[in-house]
């Protein structure tokens, strides 16, 4: 008898805890009279990735630089939602709806994902506040390999395309993947035909290192070394105009080779659905800010990023222009849902 | 510059008074977050990344290289005391050291495994500073028809994880491995046994099933044991002490698997949890009395330890003179190089010789300083199994539960925790081993993704595995590990 | 039909692979590799089943050890549910109750339940490890554990 007094005890005490934290629940909301808006609590970025990878970093660099430079006064925390790609962090933030202190760092997968049936959330569910930043996508062959541009490359692709086989780090139909489609469909290869390999390890430098495979669908940046060093070489990048720097600007486009098609690894900040707009109008001009100090200048070199600021609404359009075109593009693999 | 002035620059470095600083620093806070549920190498450097902005990236670098190894040199201790390991290379350390603190020499299991560690890690470091020029090759001459191979030998030697029935281990190990299938498949894209759920796109997390398997099914045991005063020899420590015979058992496998260890760690990908479990399993194959291992043997305790350690360092070898991450983990550490505006790769050893050998030099040092911090430590950890038994049951699902927690911050998580808890006390009683299980479900996965590349890549040619050299030589290895056994067992039948 | 006990298991799991190869059957094909999603997935399904057909029929090679860990007192299978109660518990709550609050009480609750007597360590310890790791983590490593209804 003794254990079901306990019990009944342990239960009571989740009752009366659980009924305390409904009252203390309360919504803030920090918007004023005058129509502007401050923030009143800790503020909340999800990375939706575990520690350490790309949207790890962007926003935990963003968080330093706003607390650091005291262009945001209240304290901001990074917290990691890992899952599904991203659908899981995702889910997380929908549920803040209407919340001023919660946002989330994305890039493309945000259009991807969705499209490929993964997550029942799109950028369109949540409020975009601004982008910050843009990586670009580089193809690269072994130093010793036969092509020397993109085009010679998939002149081949079009006459056998059983004989070459493209790695990257991503499944098909995300982002690795599609960046080199677009491109190649643009120069007028058939998509259906390309080999591609996924290698999520990140070991696709090591299997276009040891001849596994012929061309690697990659970052810029993680190109840069390689080439330097001279075991690799890159065909093309998808940037619009020639990148700035040693090395980087010896990167011929896609562009200028006739190809005319781009892609862009942006990378930016979303509110929940519903986000009040004097909150976004006050973080839009916090992300300009930011973009424009010295402080994040140093983090974009340091990591390779370029600067790609957009407010609101420019961002919207975007994305918006962006997801049609990689509709096309699935829905002619057949990998749209 | 030449290597040795290179070797001797490094030296410099590492033993200037910010280098021992910052090695002291770096491995103190990697075997305390190691120890710690859930917290790997991986959160311990990404959570240091940040504190090293601005800082000169040389003493930065070799505190964070210190996190790193640091970290796995402490992964250990929960996987002796509990049988919860809190980072995957410390699974396999669980099979015998486990077992050896139960039987009330926790003491000596927790010294063996810091000394092992400490040899894997010395003589890594070695091969790492004679070798690391020329390993840069070996680096890059696994294809996937190699991993394949190499992933399929320490699959073969699942017949040799059981205790018991080989159809049960068998039974086990396609169990783990159908439950590696689970999410989206990496080569189409497919989404597989996942019902709709977001939260199995990307597949269980090794510690989920790691820790149900073991930690939770062992509380289910704790819990119906718990009266049993017959028991009471697990409230011993025992001394800290080896024997001659300690020392002459471990020599061998430490040595050993220090080299495979090291080896396996080179090639991008694999690591020191699947380092772990192939030494873990090819000293089981060779050892004289095979019968002893899972039940706290000596050299069952060695060679994961080793084998996890070197393979730590082996991982510096494409990631310092790539620039390849061949893991997760050197992946983030890859993120704090550049942080701090150094790009590892071909160039690093003769553009930026200070970073690229104080960081190997580093090592030396800071394997050192995880003996001596350590060891005198070793009493004070293993009181955990002093505390009574109830409050320690509780404490045992709470550190699950936060190890589980850490990886995902999602309490999905935490209810498949629940389940395979539940799966692995059914297992432990009706007699069907767990390292199969989990062997399977860590090297399946892997070896699906490789045989399925290797396919596109060939356009569905089987003879890719039998034209790349070392994908033959590897499937002649086990097959041969193979047919032995049952030739042996011919021989003594008609003996 | 059914009389030993790897019969019954083997039954069991020929049931598991029937419903892991049907769900296989029922993954979309993809046309572009030539060894698609499906094909691991089925060579696993059949084995399981063929190895739990071999199971069916192969002796018991059970030790008596291994045996009597199945005679398990009522008593402790009760134990057992309710510290797994417990546990569902404490993971349905985590989130909403905050990680220190319910470590605390299911620590404290569980280890009184299991027949832990000095209530005032067990108050003390279930009160400080829970804070001791929140601090933890939440302060110097930075990584946030659910905060819940206190105000820290």
């Amino acid at each position: 008898m003794k254990k079901f007094l306990l019990l009944t005890v342990f239960a009571l005490f989740m009752v009366i805890t659980v009924a305390c934290s409904s009252d203390s629940s309360g919504e803030a909301d920090g918007s004023s009279d005058d129509g502007s808006w401050e923030p009143e609590e800790p503020i909340e970025i999800v990375a939706p990735a575990g520690a350490g990878g790309g949207w790890d970093t962007t926003a935990r660099m963003v968080a330093k630089v706003f607390n650091e430079e005291s262009i945001i006064e209240e304290s901001i925390g990074v917290v990691n939602k890992a899952g599904g790609g991203g659908a899981v962090g995702w889910a997380y933030v929908a549920g803040h709806e209407g919340s001023g202190h919660n946002m989330f760092v994305a890039s493309p997968p945000l259009l991807f994902i969705p499209l490929n049936g993964q997550s029942e959330y799109g950028h369109e569910d949540f409020t975009p506040i601004a982008n910050v930043i843009a990586d670009y996508a580089a193809f690269a062959v072994a130093a010793d390999a036969k092509w020397d541009n993109l085009n010679e490359l998939f002149d081949d692709m079009k006459e056998d395309p059983s004989s070459i086989t493209v790695v990257g780090t991503s499944s098909p139909g995300s982002m690795d993947h599609i960046q080199f489609v677009k491109i190649a469909k643009a120069a007028g290869v058939d998509v259906t035909k390309i080999k591609y390999v996924s290698d999520q390890d990140g070991v696709g430098l090591t299997q276009l290192l040891n001849g596994s495979v012929d061309v690697f669908s990659t970052g810029v940046s993680e190109t840069v070394e390689q080439v330097k060093a001279g075991t690799i070489k890159v065909l093309g990048v998808t940037s619009e105009e020639r990148l700035e720097g040693e090395i980087l600007e010896d990167f011929p486009t896609a562009k200028e080779q006739g190809i005319d098609e781009t892609f862009v690894n942006w990378r930016g900040f979303f509110g929940p659905p519903n986000m009040d707009e004097a909150a976004v109008a006050y973080y839009e001009e916090k992300f300009k800010e930011l973009s424009d100090s010295e402080a994040f200048a140093d983090i974009r070199k340091q990591f390779g990023w370029d600067e790609m600021y957009m407010g609101s609404e420019e961002y919207s359009q975007f994305l918006g222009d962006e997801k049609e075109k990689i509709q096309t593009l699935l829905d002619e693999l057949g990998l749209g849902q | 510059m030449g290597s040795l002035e290179g070797i001797l620059t490094g030296f410099q470095v590492a033993f200037s008074l910010e280098g021992v600083l910052f090695v002291l620093i770096g491995v103190f806070v990697g075997t305390f977050i190691g120890m710690l549920p859930g917290l790997g190498p991986i959160s311990a450097i990404a959570v240091m990344i940040p504190i090293t902005f601005g800082m000169d990236p040389a003493p930065a670098l070799v505190m964070m290289a210190g996190v790193y190894y640091g970290a796995i040199f402490g992964g250990s201790t929960s996987s002796i005391l509990l049988n919860a390991p809190g980072v995957s290379g410390a699974v396999a350390t669980a099979f015998d050291g486990y077992p050896m603190a139960q039987q009330g020499k926790a003491g000596k299991a927790l010294a063996i495994a810091a000394i092992c560690s400490f040899f894997g890690g010395t003589v890594s470091v070695l091969l790492l500073m004679l070798l690391a020029p020329a390993l840069s090759s070996v680096a890059i001459a696994f294809g996937p028809p190699a991993y394949f191979a190499l992933m399929l030998m320490g699959l073969t030697a699942i017949s040799s994880l059981s205790e018991g029935s080989t159809i049960k281990a068998l039974l086990s190990a396609v169990a783990g491995f159908m439950v590696a299938t689970i999410g989206i498949d990496a080569q189409t894209g497919t989404q597989r046994f996942t019902f709709g759920n977001v939260n199995l796109l990307e597949g269980l997390d090794f510690l989920v099933i790691a820790l149900g398997l073991f930690a939770l099914a062992e509380v289910c045991t704790l819990i119906i044991n718990r009266k049993d005063l017959s028991q009471e020899n697990t409230h011993k420590i025992g001394s800290m002490k080896l024997s001659k015979e300690d020392i002459n058992e471990m020599k061998g496998p430490a040595t050993r698997q220090s080299l495979l260890g090291f080896i396996i760690g080179v090639l991008p990908g694999a690591g020191a949890t699947i380092a772990s479990f192939i030494a873990y399993i090819s000293e089981k194959k060779i050892a004289k009395n095979p019968e002893e291992f899972g039940k706290g043997s000596v050299r069952g305790l060695a060679a994961p330890e080793a084998a996890n350690n070197a393979a730590t360092s082996g991982a510096f070898v494409p990631l310092l003179s790539l620039g390849i991450p061949g893991s997760g983990t050197t992946a983030v550490m890859l993120g704090a190089f550049l942080v701090l505006g150094v790009q590892p790769g071909p160039l690093l050893m003769t553009d930026r010789p200070e970073i690229f050998w104080g960081v190997i030099a580093s090592m030396y040092i800071g394997n050192v300083f995880l003996l001596i911090l350590n060891l005198p430590l070793i009493p004070y950890f293993a009181k955990i199994l002093k505390i009574p038994r109830p409050l320690l049951i509780s404490l045992v699902i709470m550190f699950s539960i936060i190890g589980v927690y850490a990886i995902s911050f999602n309490t999905f998580d935490l209810y498949m925790l629940l389940l395979f808890g539940v799966v692995g006390f059914l297992m432990r009683i009706f007699s069907f081993p767990a390292p199969p299980f989990i062997l399977a479900f860590i090297l399946g996965g892997m070896m699906e993704q490789a045989f399925r590349q290797s396919l596109t890549i060939s356009n569905g040619s089987l003879m890719i595995f039998v034209q790349d050299p070392i994908a033959l030589s590897l499937l002649i290895v086990s097959l041969l590990s193979f047919v032995f056994p049952l030739v042996r067992q011919l021989r003594k039948r008609k003996g | 039909m059914l009389k030993t006990l790897n019969q019954r298991i083997s039954i069991v799991l020929i049931l598991i692979g029937t419903g892991y190869l049907v769900l296989t059957f029922q993954l979309p094909s993809y046309a572009y590799v030539p060894a698609d999603a499906d094909l691991i997935p089925m060579v696993l399904g059949i084995l399981l089943i063929i190895l739990a057909v071999c199971l069916y029929f192969s002796k018991d090679s059970e030790t008596e050890e291994q045996k009597a860990r199945r005679n398990i007192p009522k008593q402790d299978v009760v134990a057992l549910l309710t510290v797994f109660g417990f546990i569902l518990v404490y993971i349905i709550f985590l989130e909403i109750l905050g990680f220190v609050l319910i470590t605390a009480l299911f620590v404290f609750f569980c280890s009184w339940f299991l027949g832990y007597k000095k209530h005032i360590t067990n108050l003390l310890v279930s009160v400080i490890f829970p804070v001791f790791m929140y601090v933890m983590f939440t302060e110097f490593l930075r990584i946030s554990l659910p905060q819940g209804i206190l105000p820290f």
